[in-house]
């Protein structure tokens, strides 16, 4: 038997894998059926309601769902990694340090700041181009910049760290 | 009839116009570039031409490579779709003059009506109702200052040359003027190689209505009446219908007289739409003419029966209209969503990938116009447009629960879409009462960002996704893969088991 903390929609819930076909949520039992229809769909029955369930992974722990033209992005993690993530974030608010991060692919048009300028929440750092459109990358923290790893010019893939705010 | 048919685009109008070459009995050559190699467009066309790297300005907006291309495989007309060179009247002049046949309107039209200051003057002078203001650019500050004073503050300056919102800023009070109108000129001179900017008042909370026009080069010009497009991001529509709820009897007759007096205005021929803002008294201002096809024109095929793309055609071949004025008559309601691969809690960002799972929504009243299929590339190079969803219904509440329908049948994978906000609109009073306006995007949904809007899901929902989460992260549980039952004597087996 597994349990699993999942997150979805800022709730947690708890499941309980019994077996193959009962789970138990938030400690009530239900019967649960689910086929694998091809890699990104599944049909899961709870009870007797039958779901249609779009599914992209997105990495270890987190999926993404959409179900009847609902999306839900959900984390899911064991019991045990659960608490572990909760006491680093802990630990982590007392050591502060935000990153500014691609959101997507793209030209980096303009960068307003360099190393060691003070930046305020929500101030706009750097204008980020893609898909003909200009994207205006703001400030998650305040703080002063303490890294930039990238120029005006350059081409940035998603999830790239541009700059790190101290 | 043409026997072929280029078309310079790529997308969901590419195998629409495609689509309707087909209906015709014409061949239809498609044009891409090299991440557009396995696109829709091109496994849809009878014959397709690389034309250059990924990169726009090496593929579909190099006019020189795209007409020489139409001369070399004897296309006989182009067909631009909308965007890239579909409004540019050098790349139609070129077309015109290689002698092929460009399908919409006579290069100098779109010429009179690309000109801002030029094309508001047109219209005054053929009673067409312009948003007050000048209609010449503003060479002296104080008398552009009484100008303003007359037609009262707030007031907007735009870029004569202009389009997209460049150079464009709202004033409300005569200090604002100087600093304001500097600074419109510098921006125009910027993004357009032109400071003339000019005046004209703020709408206050306007809508957004248009009206379709089709015209025959033998001076035959009707209306399809009127489309509801103010559901915008960054003044971009997202949501369109037809008809209007806003628009009564009497506001029709006007809107689509104005229209028809417009294209006439600009000689116009083939297929265009004309917009325009209307306040809260239905009072209605022209704003422009798109001298194209609209993204949205399958709302308009919907309730009148007209194929627009195949009329285009027709008339580029010289016929005449096939429909009369008195023909045409509003049949039920229409809406359309554009699908676009974005993540809209991420400021609208564009979302890139391969689509890896596609389902369509079917049954009846639903049409999808798409430019993707499995294992297309969906890149930062062009729009982020992947489909459109269009509903039909005898009346607008059946065309929208058709759309709820329709929204929660489509299964995208690989992209993130805005499907979950469209059906999120679907819902709200303002959009079923009818009293949305062009800001509704940016007043309603946008202060619900990131995660306030979603409340709609219900707890079955949420349950089912949460159980489902919990199983897949499951190692120990071995999915039973969906089972095909194949006999020996299948014929079908040996190709599905590759």
């Amino acid at each position: 038997m597994s349990d699993f903390i999942v997150t979805l929609n800022k709730k947690k819930r708890i499941i309980k894998i019994i077996n193959e076909e009962t789970v138990s949520i938030d400690n009530k039992i239900v019967s649960v059926d689910l086929s694998k229809v091809n890699d990104y769909l599944y049909l899961i029955k709870v009870g007797n309601k039958v779901y249609e369930i779009t599914t992209t992974k997105l990495s270890n722990e987190k999926y993404s769902f959409l179900l009847d033209g609902h999306n839900f992005e959900t984390t899911v993690r064991t019991n045990l990694k659960e608490k572990a993530v909760e006491y680093l974030r802990n630990k982590e608010k007392l050591t502060h340090r935000d990153e500014v991060t691609a959101p997507m692919p793209g030209l980096i048009v303009s960068l307003k700041k360099k190393k060691g300028d003070e930046v305020k929440i929500g101030e706009s750092i750097l204008i980020l181009e893609a898909m003909k459109m200009e994207n205006d990358l703001r400030s998650p923290a305040t703080g002063i910049i303490k890294q930039v790893n990238f120029k005006e010019g350059d081409n940035v893939e998603k999830g790239a760290v541009i700059l790190i705010i101290g | 009839m043409f026997k072929k048919i280029l078309i310079a685009n790529r997308g969901e109008i590419a195998v629409r116009i495609i689509k309707a070459c087909r209906e015709l009995g014409v061949i239809s050559a498609a044009v891409y570039s090299e991440i557009d190699k396995n696109s829709l467009h091109v496994r849809a066309a009878d014959e397709a031409y690389f034309i250059g790297s990924s990169s726009a300005s090496e593929s579909y907006l190099n006019c020189n490579k795209i007409v020489n291309l139409a001369k070399g495989i004897n296309a006989e007309a182009i067909h631009p779709g909308y965007g890239f060179l579909s409004e540019n009247y050098n790349f139609i002049k070129a077309v015109e003059e290689a002698g092929i046949k460009f399908i919409g309107p006579k290069y100098k039209s779109v010429i009179l009506m690309g000109e801002k200051t030029a094309a508001r003057k047109l219209m005054k002078e053929n009673n067409v109702p312009i948003v007050p203001g000048t209609t010449e650019p503003i060479t002296d500050i104080k008398e552009a200052k009484n100008i303003c004073k007359e037609i009262g503050y707030p007031v907007m300056l735009k870029a004569s040359a202009g389009g997209g919102g460049k150079g464009m800023h709202k004033i409300n009070s005569e200090d604002e003027f100087q600093p304001a109108f500097e600074k419109a000129q510098r921006e125009s001179k910027n993004a357009f190689g032109n400071s003339d900017v000019y005046i004209e008042k703020f709408i206050e909370d306007p809508k957004h209505i248009e009206v379709q026009i089709l015209a025959d080069s033998f001076g035959n010009t009707i209306h399809l009446f009127e489309r509801e497009c103010s559901i915008q991001r960054r003044h971009q529509k997202v949501i369109e219908e037809a008809p209007s709820t806003s628009v009564d009897e009497k506001t029709r007759a006007k809107l689509t007289e104005a229209a028809v007096n417009a294209a006439k205005a600009c000689n116009y021929e083939n297929a265009g739409t004309i917009e325009f803002l209307m306040d809260k008294n239905k009072n209605v201002y022209f704003l422009e003419m798109n001298t194209r096809l609209q993204v949205e024109h399958p709302v308009t095929e919907s309730i009148t029966g007209v194929d627009l793309v195949k009329e285009q055609i027709r008339i580029a071949n010289g016929e005449k209209l096939s429909i009369k004025q008195n023909d045409l008559f509003i049949k039920g309601h229409a809406l359309e969503c554009r699908i676009y691969a974005e993540d809209v809690e991420n400021n609208f960002a564009p979302s890139t990938g391969q689509i890896i799972h596609h389902r369509l929504p079917s049954g009846p009243g639903v049409r999808v116009d798409r430019g993707i299929d499995l294992k297309s590339e969906v890149s930062v190079y062009y729009d982020p447009i992947l489909s459109k969803v269009i509903t039909y219904g005898s009346n607008r509440e059946e065309a929208i629960e058709r759309m709820k329908r329709a929204l929660g049948e489509y299964q995208i994978a690989g992209v993130i879409t805005n499907i979950p906000a469209c059906r999120w609109v679907l819902n709200q009073k303002e959009f079923l009462d009818g009293t949305f306006t062009i800001n509704f995007v940016d007043n309603v949904f946008i202060p619900l960002l990131p995660d306030k809007w979603k409340t709609e899901a219900t707890e079955d929902y949420e349950t089912a996704a949460s159980i489902l989460a919990a199983m897949l992260q499951n190692k120990e549980h071995e999915f039973k893969a969906a089972k095909l039952d194949y006999n020996s004597s299948n014929k079908w087996n040996d190709i599905s088991d590759e």
